[in-house]
């Protein structure tokens, strides 16, 4: 329904407020943040830095997505039982779990070699060489599930809590919760794939706003080319010239405004806007500059690899971001279905091995240059997709996984997590979660409370009812938290 | 993105004060359902409109003479307020032109008015905009934000709906023929069953089909629910102004709706087809459209039948196979002839139909070669007659010739849960007074939408006069006398004035449910008319305007900004009508611009637009970077000035004062002033300066359009009166 963000008076609002015992003390509060009276207009601007109501661990967010659903059982889940049973049939299985009903084929064994590593003695798969590193900086969910078999309602699931279409993303409900720290930049960052291999199904309702207002929605960072709509003068307008018009612009809005108290803060705010975009213009392309990063920072994230330039790129612009307040970072791994992402259908090896390789080092230099910054305390790092694979195979000439909603593995680094920490289990085949399952709603209520939100608390009323990013549900997965 | 800024208006309260508050709210969940039971019973809205007389005039003062001010100015004098003065006759045409045109008026039609000595002037100049095509146009955006219109199917393939545009242009030829509305609603309801020989009727209850559609959905039974949910949901909010949706999984929790309600609301529609392409020839074009096929199939019958022995022998047999697939229990199902099939296996056909169709590639692919060969040439001598083109076609609704499937409360809105059967049937709390549905309960189902359609349009349904008038307010004063205008429940605002939204909801029905006559009275009253100054008094007083004491300014919407960006640089292609435009670069009015759910016009989500997802009854008005970076640097703005400088600068020997005061005429209708003047012309001469020395090869034309990109910069330029 619609998205009811208007109030007949403040005073039948205040009435009804004033009538709950856990508001009593609203208006008070109102007064003491200047909402009521004349400033109302002052002290509304949606992105103003707002503290968190309880002590954060994190205060931004990089969340690293493995579009297509990367494989549990070939990454971090590892499964001997599955070894030993490699090419028997898997009896009850229920051939409509995954997607091609028709190709199911017997139990797969990984076909990556796997070790242990760090303190934790954590397995890892050959995949992934350079975060085999940093297991001890990392907090596994192992017990991960979601409601869809299905590319886009599983993504719309585990980006905004519900498999349909048009709801609020986790990044709109942290910064509407949160402001923004940055003055000069968008406060909620997206990046796509930069090799021409798609967006995520449903694209941009992956990043929307949903009945939020739309300074919440997520800024897509375009792959190629200028990053950000309108962020250069135009031809013919060198900066001097552009400044004098702005000049020009500040000083008839101005006049315009004494002339019209009615509307006056809405004015300023205007008035201002334009200062901000000027500011903008010159914070943010210095910010994705990463060519400005010293040599020795580049090859960390693998800039200089051509396997995983376009990721590393990626990656570091996020440090960049979040070092200058940006609140959340999310940067998609893969396109597209199927081979364009992690979505490993037919020739897993091929697939996995591939996007491991462009992914691998940079999330690692990542790590590791965060933590040399001391801003991997205060950073929330997050990895994974909208779901994982299935144990058997799905047959083929080179042979793949298909989707599976029961089960798969993310990850959590820095932001207060508890490193070398594996939560949960799958069964002895890695093809559910058997052991203190972790539905997507405790997965965002947990990401919620390392920001120092109540997931229970952070509420918008809309079409009639309060509500949430974890809906009726969702438990924090407290064993995780350092 | 964004990063400044200010979301305006007392009217967003609420969102900002969860925004900075958010922490506190759920702690209110008790005492909202606590009021919801006590309020619920006797709630304003759900009470019949009642008869109002107007308030006794104190004075006979020229404030006093339009009844509408008559309730406002009581209300003003009890908090010893008065209005603010008349605003300009410049202002008042800005108004006026932007509240019913979405344009700007032209400088001669300013001058013209300015000059107007007749006592009707405003009067005249009223009927003149409602007259204008463009009035429709305005106003059926307004309307298409509540019927979340979209021209494609969202979802991940977001496939464009070809023939969607049709209900947009039944819906801005409404507007402009001053459809009534009680029929403008029945049309869209149940148009295919009270005319179904009128295209129009037709084309409108597309309005039903509008939401989000995962077209190739795995689940077709789960696909058509939502597609009832929505047109459920979007009904009530739109219609009714309640947020019914909530009933759809359990009793809503805070207005008195159960889920009962849901499913018997949700039952009118529940025998309907959904038609994606229903052809709607008028009688003449179909029976042209007959004649011609009947030619064509006679031209061509010896290739026609021979590629049908060619192909259909093929496709029986890839259809058995594909059926042969299937569970014994859905092949038994495919099997059963439609109007002996059971609920679950009509369930199960629509499901797995996907599985066993059987398409002309396949067929393709299972020619022999010798039959591919034949079949070519047989093709290319079918081509050598022309086909006639499809006959006009819209989404729409229309019933089946068979008995209606039963419908029933779905357990947490879950098909697989079915609990108690259901009739078609009102909700409960707003059956007070309010005749049964008269309908053939048994075999024929022909008449459920009329039943619902008849009832929304009763004289005597509590809500929807009341909904209606209050958006005309709404869009007249920026904020609805009940500022939730799709929420008039338990939950949603009180009325600011009750007893004037009743009388004008009598108004519109007195009219028969005319809009005009309604325009015409608002729009004469001294309320409407204030100027936008603000004593010191109504600050303190009246710091929301919620005693309207004075204009509010608000900022254009997104299509009438880039509207009158189009309008005052000359650009404009005034086309009216037809197929959208994909091109976002287009000189079309936005209302034409194809809204493709997957891919909205940047220049209009920037300025807020919404999503087409669900029914929007307000809109937010964000000021933030992207807006300001637009004007500054996109090469569309930087077109537009250019494109506004080259009708204002004069000639290189002429005094800049000239082009100077028509770049004002053309941008904000009015005059500069001296002031200005001498500040326009000491920008023009320092940035001619500064292009010539950066080398510009037509410094002179930079600079001023450096200078018209300021205009169209303006606060002023978007900020309407």
């Amino acid at each position: 329904m619609q998205t009811e963000t208007s109030l007949a008076s403040r005073r039948d609002w205040l009435r009804r407020a004033g009538s709950g015992a856990g508001l009593l003390g609203l208006a008070g509060l109102l007064q003491d943040q200047g909402l009521l009276g004349r400033t109302l207009a002052a002290a509304a601007d949606p992105m103003a830095p707002r503290p968190s109501p309880f002590p954060a661990r994190a205060k931004s967010v990089i969340w690293l997505f493995m579009n297509g659903g990367p494989s549990q059982v070939d990454t971090w889940d590892y499964k001997p039982e599955l070894i030993r049973r490699d090419g028997q049939p898997l009896e009850g299985f229920d051939n409509k779990t995954g997607f091609f009903t028709e190709s199911v084929g017997p139990l797969m064994k990984s076909p990556f070699a796997w070790a242990q590593h760090g303190e934790s003695g954590t397995w890892v798969s050959d995949l992934f060489p350079h975060l085999a590193r940093h297991v001890d900086r990392m907090a596994f969910l192992h017990s991960c599930h979601t409601e869809s078999n299905n590319h886009s309602p599983a993504l719309f699931m585990i980006n905004t809590g519900s498999t349909r279409m048009g709801f609020p993303c986790v990044g709109s409900w942290i910064t509407y919760g949160l402001g923004s720290e940055s003055r000069n930049l968008p406060a909620f960052v997206v990046m796509s794939d930069p090799l021409d291999r798609g967006l995520p199904k449903g694209n941009a309702s992956n990043w929307g706003a949903g009945f939020l207002p739309s300074v919440y929605q997520g800024t897509w960072l375009r792959p190629k080319g200028e990053p950000m709509d309108n962020l250069r003068p135009p031809p013919g307008l060198d900066p001097a010239a552009q400044r004098a018009q702005l000049d020009l612009l500040a000083s008839l809005n101005r006049r315009h405004q004494n002339q019209a108290p009615a509307g006056g803060e809405e004015l300023g705010a205007r008035i201002e806007s334009f200062e901000l975009a000027y500011r903008m213009q010159a914070a943010a392309p210095e910010t994705f500059a990463v060519d400005r990063e010293p040599e020795f920072i580049q090859q960390l994230y693998g800039l200089d690899q051509p396997q995983c330039r376009h990721f590393a790129a990626q990656c570091l612009m996020a440090r960049r971001m979040v070092e200058r307040g940006v609140r959340f970072v999310q940067i998609y791994s893969g396109g597209m279905e199927n081979q364009r992402s992690w979505d490993g259908h037919e020739d897993l090896v091929g697939n996995h091995r591939g996007f491991a390789l462009e992914t691998d080092q940079p999330i690692a230099g990542l790590l590791a240059d965060l933590e040399q910054r001391g801003m991997l305390d205060e950073t929330l790092v997050i990895w994974g997709g909208e779901f994982g694979r299935l144990p058997v195979s799905q047959k083929g000439g080179k042979p793949g996984r298909d989707h599976n909603p029961h089960a798969f593995t993310y990850w959590m680094a820095g932001g207060g997590v508890r490193g070398g920490f594996h939560h949960g289990a799958t069964d002895d085949l890695g093809h559910k979660a058997v052991q203190q399952k972790v539905s997507v709603n405790d997965l965002h209520a947990t990401i919620l409370h390392l920001l120092g939100i109540d997931h229970e608390q952070l509420t918008y009323f809309h079409s009639g009812r309060h509500f949430r990013l974890t809906d009726v549900a969702g438990d924090v997965v407290k064993s995780i938290i350092a | 993105m964004s990063a400044t800024a200010s979301i305006s208006g007392a009217r967003h309260v609420r969102s900002l004060l969860s925004g900075a508050l958010g922490l506190l709210f759920l702690a209110g969940t008790a005492w909202r359902e606590r009021a919801a039971a006590d309020e619920a019973g006797n709630h304003w809205a759900f009470q019949p409109v009642r008869p109002v007389a107007l308030p006794a005039s104190a004075s006979a003062d020229a404030a006093n003479r339009n009844p509408i001010d008559r309730f406002l100015l009581e209300d003003l004098a009890r908090h010893d307020l008065a209005l603010s003065p008349t605003a300009s006759r410049e202002q008042l045409i800005r108004r006026a032109s932007f509240g019913l045109t979405g344009l700007p008026p032209t400088p001669d039609e300013v001058d013209a008015f300015v000059r107007d000595p007749a006592p009707d002037a405003w009067e005249r100049l009223i009927d003149r905009l409602l007259a204008s095509p463009h009035y429709g146009e305005r106003w059926a955006r307004h309307w298409l934000d509540l019927a979340r219109y979209a021209e494609s199917d969202g979802f991940e393939h977001d496939a464009l709906r070809p023939h969607a545009w049709r209900y947009r242009d039944y819906v801005v030829a409404s507007f402009n023929e001053d459809k009534p509305y009680d029929r403008f609603l029945q049309e869209q309801i149940a148009g295919d069953e009270l005319w179904p020989d009128q295209p129009a009727a037709l084309v409108a209850t597309g309005f039903n089909l509008l939401g989000p559609d995962m077209v190739d959905s795995a689940d077709q039974v789960q696909r058509r629910l939502n597609t009832l949910n929505d047109m459920t949901d979007t009904t009530a909010a739109v219609a009714l102004g309640l947020t019914f949706g909530c009933a759809r999984c359990h009793d809503h929790k805070s207005e008195p709706f159960t889920q009962r309600d849901y499913y018997s609301l949700q039952a009118f529609f529940g025998p309907a087809e959904f038609h994606r392409e229903l052809p709607i020839p008028t009688a003449e074009e179909k029976s042209r459209h007959e004649t011609a096929l009947a030619e064509y199939n006679a031209a061509t019958l010896p290739q026609q039948r021979e590629i049908e022995e060619i192909e259909a022998p093929l496709r029986q047999r890839l259809r058995e196979e594909k059926l042969a697939r299937l569970s014994e229990d859905a092949q038994l199902a495919h099997r059963t002839p439609r109007e002996k099939r059971t609920r679950e296996q009509e369930g199960t056909v629509q499901e797995t139909a996907p599985q066993v169709e059987v398409s002309a590639a396949e067929v393709t692919r299972a020619l022999s070669k010798a039959e591919t060969l034949r079949r070519e040439v047989l093709l290319e001598e079918l081509k050598q007659t022309p086909r006639p083109p499809a006959l006009p076609a819209a989404m729409a609704l229309r019933n089946p010739p068979h008995a209606a499937a039963d419908m029933f409360v779905l357990f947490r809105g879950d098909y697989t849960q079915p609990r108690e059967q259901v009739q078609p049937g009102f909700p409960q709390v707003l059956r007070a007074g309010v005749p049964a549905p008269e309908f053939p309960q048994a075999a024929a189902d022909g008449g459920r939408r009329t039943a619902l359609a008849r009832w929304l349009t009763a004289r005597n349904n509590p809500l929807t006069a009341r909904v209606m008038v209050n958006r005309l307010w709404q869009h007249h004063f920026g904020t609805g006398l009940v500022a939730t205008p799709n929420d008039f429940g338990v939950q949603g605002a009180r009325p600011t004035h009750p007893e004037l939204l009743d009388w004008l909801a009598a108004q519109l029905i007195r009219n028969d449910w005319h809009l005009k006559p309604l325009h015409r009275l608002i729009m004469n009253s001294a309320i409407y008319r204030q100027a936008a100054t603000a004593s010191r008094e109504a600050l303190d007083r009246d710091p929301d305007n919620a005693l309207l004491s004075r204009r509010t300014p608000r900022r254009l919407e997104a299509e009438a900004i880039r509207d009158t960006l189009l309008a005052v640089t000359g650009e404009w292609d005034a086309h009216r009508y037809g197929p959208g435009v994909r091109d976002s670069g287009s000189a079309r009015r936005s209302v034409y611009l194809t809204v493709k759910r997957s891919q909205l016009i940047p220049v209009l989500q920037a300025f807020d637009a919404p999503e087409p997802l669900v029914s929007q009854g307000t809109r937010p008005t964000t000021t933030v970077a992207p807006q300001a970076l637009f004007l500054m640097n996109s090469p569309e703005a930087r077109r537009w000035a250019a494109a506004l400088a080259g009708l204002v600068a004069p000639l290189p020997d002429g005094s800049p004062d000239a082009g100077l005061t028509e770049a004002y005429w053309r941008a904000l209708t009015r005059p500069p002033s001296e002031q200005e003047l001498a500040d326009g012309r000491e920008f023009l001469a320092a940035q001619q300066a500064r292009h010539s020395a950066s080398g510009n090869a037509d410094p002179r034309r930079a600079a001023w359009t450096d200078f018209t990109q300021v205009l169209l910069s303006l606060n002023e330029f978007i900020y309407a009166d």
